[in-house]
């Protein structure tokens, strides 16, 4: 049974037990103030009533016995001995018998009064919990206050007559009439007696009833204290146990989410560094394959520069058998064919270093006119430019000296220039094909604006185009980091902004042609 | 292979069209030994003056010119001119493009730079060789026409009709009476031209009706 409650109140929700545990405590506290209250006020309300209704009346009967022992005895004893005159006597008489009937009435009314009906909780305590109690014996009280009724009007009657037969002088008679008086006195005064005695006895009962009441009380409440005491006890113990429980439930779950968030952890990191260096390894890739795109196109470059001398080379050698065969291998010829060949293979040499140069990982900053870097990149892209038709038209309006990586910045002109090249073909197959390149000061901030007219990017392509592996050429064709390096050569390197948008421009002719402007701004002065 | 006799190659005078200056001075350089006379221009526009001035046998043209193309000038030659002659064209890109546009055009040949003379030479003597033919055999006509004005005339109607019946394997089958049927000729002098024919291992009898022609013959005697 014990077991089924505690397992129940184990199973029941946390808050339940705690709202069950604050309820307890609270109705119990108020229970045990609101009890002991109320029995304190009840119990002196007893008491009060107690005292009120039985010492009184206890005061209310001694008044009555010694009036008649006092007044009425000693008054007639006096009369009898002749101590006081008769006109006294009657005052005397008269005073008596008023305080008499007070007296009685007064106790009568008390015995009779609601206001000494004992408190609710005594005799709801009486009701529940039957006490020893000794019932009042009504029939003599009754009886004996009845006795006592009939005794006073007697003495009445007799002092009546005892002070006529005085008025009428007639001592002999009264005295014997004073002695029936003190005979009755003395039975009124046994009858009183025994009503106090009577009282008394209630009294005894009532405080005994009463302490009884007390003891009940107290018990109950010592009870009730003890019962709310266990209770919030054993249910602190339960939601203490509780909490132990939820802790230790809640640690463990922790720790295991812990060592599954570690875990995870770990392999996430894997994953990231692995990630990481597939990703490293792409972009290797990816600029290798940018680098060798422009070397394969630098090599049809260079292919294309050394075709024609070669051509020659090889004509001047075959020239020699073909003079030989004939006879007509002269000094002068040879002379001639030998200083041709040496300065075209040293145009081939110059070529090259050219190249070389280009491809040169230079990374020492240098000063340089702008001038000469565009220039120099579209000699390299001459040919390419001039194999598609594509004229191009190169705009200097300030010469302009620029601290940097020459190389570097070659390498985005020749990109853009490239990259206008493809669109020119791709788009522009039946007008003129024109690339215009601005060169201007802007404050202390070089201005390199290239424009063609290749019909432009569209929208959404346009706010991509820096973006790397973005490409919107054939996967032979492109990388989509062309792009992407120039703006980290332009950005990191260079300290500029490079930019591009759609534009109309005439490009010096006379109609409006839709293309990209690409623009760069490089400071001047560069900081190392 | 036969070897080829370059020398026929001095009879023709060659328009060679290049723009690239040193290449175009070595190549004339070159090939000025081997022909009669070389024209090397580096424009279309001074290429047609030499055309319309002199006589061309054949152009060599590059393909690629500055601001011009070999092709579309002969193209230009052909169609609008109405000019033929032999073209060669050498070119750097061995393209399909221009390859097509050249077979289009009847282009002799094609020739891949940088140019080997003896490519050259042998394409100029491929190109060249049906011209000088048709005028050898046009100046043996002339030569053969003038001797029989001059000599018997029944004896080179004679030596006609062997050489019209001729068989693939030099072998000439018919009797005396049978070119007598065809030429108006007497059977003594026949017989004294058969003999003459044979003396000189011209004509040799083998059985017969039978003759079988010596072109080795013809050599010694020469």
């Amino acid at each position: 049974m014990l077991k089924k409650i505690f397992s129940y109140f184990d199973n029941i929700s946390f808050s339940y037990k705690t709202n069950f545990l604050i309820f307890i405590i609270t109705t119990g506290m108020i229970g045990i103030t609101i009890l002991s209250e109320v029995s304190i006020f009840s119990l002196k309300h007893d008491f009060n009533n107690l005292f009120e209704k039985r010492t009184k009346s206890l005061i209310k009967l001694e008044e009555l016995k010694d009036t008649y022992n006092v007044n009425i005895y000693d008054t007639f004893y006096d009369i009898q001995k002749g101590n006081i005159p008769y006109e006294h006597v009657t005052e005397v008489i008269t005073l008596a018998k008023q305080l008499i009937d007070n007296n009685w009435n007064t106790y009568k009314e008390k015995l009779v009064n609601k206001d000494y009906e004992p408190s609710y909780l005594s005799s709801i305590v009486s009701k529940i919990y039957p006490i020893y109690y000794v019932p009042k014996n009504n029939i003599l009280q009754k009886r004996t206050i009845k006795n006592i009724e009939k005794k006073i009007t007697t003495i009445n009657k007799l002092m009546s007559k005892i002070l006529l037969s005085l008025i009428n002088n007639k001592k002999s008679g009264a005295n014997e009439l004073v002695d029936t008086l003190y005979i009755e006195i003395n039975s009124i005064n046994t009858y009183i007696t025994s009503l106090i005695n009577y009282d008394l006895k209630l009294a005894i009962n009532e405080k005994n009833k009463t302490d009884e009441i007390f003891d009940i009380v107290i018990i109950i409440s010592i009870i009730s204290i003890i019962f709310i005491f266990l209770f919030s006890i054993i249910l602190s113990v339960i939601i203490i146990n509780n909490f132990k429980k939820l802790h230790n439930s809640l640690e463990y779950k922790v720790d295991k989410k812990t060592t599954q968030l570690q875990q995870l952890n770990n392999s996430l990191e894997k994953k990231i560094t692995i990630e990481v260096t597939n990703n490293r390894k792409k972009d290797i890739i990816m600029f290798q394959q940018a680098k060798l795109a422009a070397m394969g196109e630098m090599l049809q470059n260079i292919a294309h520069q050394w075709r024609q001398p070669l051509g020659s080379l090889t004509m001047i050698i075959q020239s020699f058998q073909t003079k030989m065969k004939h006879g007509k291998l002269t000094n002068d010829f040879m002379d001639r064919k030998v200083s041709d060949a040496l300065l075209l293979s040293s145009n081939m040499s110059n070529t090259l270093d050219d190249f070389g140069n280009f491809f040169n990982p230079n990374k020492v900053k240098t000063r340089f006119l702008l001038k000469d870097c565009i220039e120099h990149s579209l000699e390299l892209s001459k040919y390419l430019l001039e194999k598609e038709q594509i004229s191009f038209f190169l705009f200097i309006k300030d010469d302009i000296n620029i601290n940097g990586f020459y190389n570097e910045l070659s390498h985005v002109f020749l990109n853009i220039i490239s990259n206008s090249k493809d669109a020119l073909i791709q788009n522009n197959k039946d007008s003129d094909k024109i690339i215009h390149i601005i060169i201007k000061k802007i404050h202390d901030r070089a201005q390199i604006i290239m424009i063609d007219n290749g019909g432009g990017i569209s929208d959404n392509i346009i706010q991509k185009v820096f973006e790397p592996y973005y490409t919107t050429k054939y996967k032979d064709s492109g990388t989509g980091i062309g792009l992407y390096m120039s703006k980290q050569i332009i950005e990191k390197h260079m300290l500029g902004t490079i930019s591009c948008r759609n534009v109309k421009h005439r490009l010096g002719t006379r109609t409006l042609h839709n293309g990209v402007k690409f623009i760069i701004n490089i400071p001047m002065e560069q900081k190392d | 292979m036969e070897a080829k006799d370059l020398d026929i190659l001095q009879n023709f005078n060659i328009l060679y069209l290049e723009d690239d200056q040193n290449l175009r001075g070595h190549t004339s350089d070159a090939l000025e030994d081997f022909v009669n006379t070389i024209y090397p221009v580096s424009t279309s526009k001074e290429a047609l003056d030499i055309l319309q001035n002199n006589k061309i046998d054949v152009i060599v043209s590059d393909i690629l010119l500055e601001n011009e193309n070999g092709i579309e000038f002969l193209k230009q030659l052909k169609e609008e001119k109405n000019i033929n002659i032999p073209a060669i064209v050498t070119t750097a890109h061995a393209d399909t493009k221009y390859l097509l546009d050249a077979i289009k055009l009847k282009v002799e040949n094609y020739i891949i730079k940088p140019i080997n003379i003896n490519e050259l030479l042998d394409t100029l003597y491929a190109t060249l060789l049906p011209v000088f033919q048709e005028t050898q055999i046009q100046k043996n006509n002339n030569i053969i026409k003038t001797i029989s004005a001059i000599t018997d005339s029944k004896q080179v109607e004679v030596i006609n009709y062997i050489f019209d019946n001729l068989s693939n394997d030099n072998i000439f089958i018919g009797s005396y009476s049978d070119i007598m049927m065809e030429v108006n000729i007497s059977k003594p002098t026949l017989i004294k031209l058969f003999k003459e024919l044979s003396n000189k291992e011209i004509v040799t009898k083998v059985q017969h009706k039978t003759y079988r022609f010596d072109e080795q013959a013809l050599e010694k005697l020469s």
